[in-house]
């Protein structure tokens, strides 16, 4: 016999608004991700990532201090080297936008762009948990016949994977910039390093807003969760593979590789070629080392294909969309 | 939370919970709903028809699970398609096919299903609980629904349709792969939610038993039209006529004494005598009875009313025009 009174209780408490609601679908397809070993380790290596950019960061700040323990530690090792590094820091510390700005945005473009391949790993690892399960488990009519409509559904799945996303790539890139410039020796570095965060934030939201949208595209194509993972999978390794063909017979056909088109969107933004030149200008090492890099390689630096690069995101964004449309119905 | 219901039955209680003008919906070239007019008021109802005869269209078109192809739909008084969520919110539906989230337990789903109703998280997670014990489940509600037996998952189902404590509640073959035991149970406490809570229950079945049982109004359909739609009282007031008598002894005396009045009478397997007197009322009947000087130990009158409507009214829509 129950303790309790098992009889059904009328509620007549005060419901939530819309986007608790919203939320609720977000945080509980997020908490569904990660109960997947491999995306908890996955999230895991990002942090480390970071981890590991901060303290690349912490040591490029110490070159800028003339007696400080890197600089010693270098003289420990070769008093030439540490003559060497002496002159680089007196060189630096007249071109705060080359030694600051200049390297930062080359390694966040570089970290970024890493972060960018394991996120990209992980959405796929994501992709059963976004709309394909409840595609296969009919929960698709649950969320229909609750108090929420299509478009919050899909807004809550579309932030499980801005959320995922932000776990393995924006929260990292973040936290490297925030915690590299903390330990720099001079306040200034933030000041200095604003245009790589500028730069870092507005490939990082452009493309994570297009992945999640591709995602779910992709997430919502089969009812099988094998089918919709591998499918992700092999347009990314596929579409990667096609790129260096592509490149000398249809080099429009590039655009079809996701990852090509974001590598290029990254270019455009970070402008590379430009930080390069200033350095190139104004440091003559820099001048040296730059000489050496093939021509072709700077054309691509200074000029990639970023129209391109957009229309073809453009198109992919359009296409999961309209599968998402077709697909996500309760019956 | 209180423990008194809702005053359904005196707030608005002439007004049509279901209202309908014209509601048709199309697949390709098959007509699955035809032009459906109803108005229906509160209590428990009963949807029945053959199967693919359109009564699983209905109640999803009424949730906004299928787009109406033309006509209209009201919902506990608002437009279906204009004010879907609010009118979800107050609205429970039961699928007929499982529909649980793969890897969530029990009692995390029902929560889940409460919050997506925009219940905050503490109390959903008591109402979750809450409404698991009224559907009798156990400790089985900490394991994951994938792995549950038919007759959970068919507990399950109930319990998330009504964790926030809808006005009404579309139920749709509920009681499907259920053994003897499980369908007289789940059938039992969706006869007390309208009749102990006021919850307004639609229940979809092609089990003349559990409508008959639960059920207070009757709407058949067939072939995407409605055929019938009265109270049950009123179906078997019109098909009065026959009954069913249940006597110790005497059984010979009474069929001797209908062969000389020319009422047709059949002895059932159960030890019934069905006996058609084509009255209206019982009184011939008692009368005899009265007459033979037997005691009968039960009468059931029109046992089999709701069946023979039903297929009296499949015979009529299949008749060619």
């Amino acid at each position: 016999m129950p303790l309790h009174d098992t009889g059904y209780q009328h509620w007549q408490g005060v419901h939530c608004g819309l986007w608790r609601r919203r939320w609720t679908i977000a945080s509980n397809g997020l908490t569904a991700c990660l109960q997947n070993k491999g995306l908890r380790y996955l999230a895991g290596l990002c942090w480390a990532a970071a981890l590991a950019m901060t303290a690349l960061l912490f040591l490029l700040g110490q070159l800028l201090v003339a007696d400080s323990i890197v600089v010693q530690w270098i003289g420990n090792l070769s008093p030439d080297l540490q003559g060497f590094a002496r002159t680089f820091t007196t060189w630096l510390e007249q071109h705060p936008e080359v030694s600051v700005r200049t390297t930062q945005d080359v390694l966040f473009f570089y970290f970024g762009l890493g972060l960018l391949r394991l996120s990209i790993f992980a959405l796929g690892m994501a992709i059963p948990f976004l709309i394909t399960r409840d595609l296969g488990s009919n929960a698709i009519i649950i969320y229909a016949s609750k108090a929420v409509s299509r478009g919050d559904y899909l807004l809550g799945k579309f932030c499980t994977a801005l959320g995922l996303m932000t776990l393995t790539w924006l929260g990292p890139v973040c936290a490297a910039w925030l915690l590299g410039n903390l330990l720099a020796p001079d306040w200034r570095f933030f000041w200095h390093a604003r245009v790589p965060l500028f730069h870092a934030l507005l490939f990082g939201l452009g493309s994570l807003a297009f992945l999640s949208l591709l995602a779910l595209g992709v997430s919502a194509v089969a009812a099988k969760e094998k089918s919709t993972a591998a499918l992700w999978f092999s347009w990314w390794v596929l579409g990667g593979m096609m790129v260096p063909i592509a490149a000398h017979t249809n080099p429009w056909l590039r655009h079809a590789s996701f990852n090509f088109n974001l590598d290029q969107l990254a270019l455009g933004i970070f402008r590379l070629g430009d930080d390069l030149k200033i350095a190139q200008e104004n440091i003559p090492i820099f001048g040296m080392m730059l000489g050496n890099v093939p021509r072709h390689t700077m054309a691509a630096l200074n000029s990639p294909p970023v129209w391109g690069a957009a229309l073809g995101l453009l198109l992919m964004a359009a296409l999961a969309a309209l599968v998402v449309r077709k697909r996500v119905k309760p019956e | 939370m209180s423990g008194q219901p809702p005053n359904h039955h005196d707030a608005a209680a002439s007004a049509p919970v279901i209202a309908t003008q014209d509601l048709t919906k199309v697949f390709g070239s098959q007509r699955a709903l035809d032009g459906v007019n109803l108005r229906v008021g509160r209590g428990a109802i009963g949807l029945l028809g053959p199967n693919g005869a359109g009564k699983s269209t209905f109640m999803k078109c009424l949730l906004q699970l299928q787009p109406i192809t033309s006509g209209s739909a009201q919902l506990l008084g608002r437009e279906v398609g204009r004010e879907g969520r609010e009118i979800r919110k107050r609205v429970g539906y039961t699928p007929e096919q499982d529909c649980h989230i793969p890897g969530m337990a029990g009692c995390e789903y029902v929560t889940y299903c409460a919050q997506l109703c925009g219940l905050p998280f503490q109390a959903a997670r008591q109402r979750a609980h809450e409404m698991l014990d009224f559907v009798g489940m156990g400790q089985e509600r900490y394991r994951k629904a994938d792995t549950y037996s038919t007759g959970m998952k068919q507990r399950l189902k109930l319990a998330q349709a009504m964790v926030h404590d809808p006005e009404i509640i579309f139920l749709d073959e509920p009681t499907n792969g259920l053994d003897p035991k499980g369908q007289a149970q789940i059938l039992e406490l969706i006869q007390s939610l309208w009749r102990a809570y006021g919850i307004t229950v639609v229940l979809s079945s092609h089990l003349l038993h559990d409508v008959d049982r639960i059920c207070e109004q009757i709407i058949i359909i067939a072939r995407g039209r409605v055929l019938v739609h009265d109270t049950l009282d009123n179906l078997k007031a019109r098909r009065r006529g026959a009954a069913e008598v249940v006597l110790a002894d005497g059984q010979d005396h009474l069929e001797a004494a209908c062969r000389r009045r020319q009422w047709p009478c059949q002895l059932l397997p159960n030890g019934h005598l069905k006996i058609e007197h084509n009255s209206a009322s019982l009184n011939p009947l008692l009368n005899l009875l009265h007459e033979l000087k037997l005691a009968p130990l039960e009468i059931i009158p029109s046992p089999n009313a709701l069946e023979e409507t039903f297929v009296q009214a499949l015979e009529i829509s299949h008749a060619p025009a």
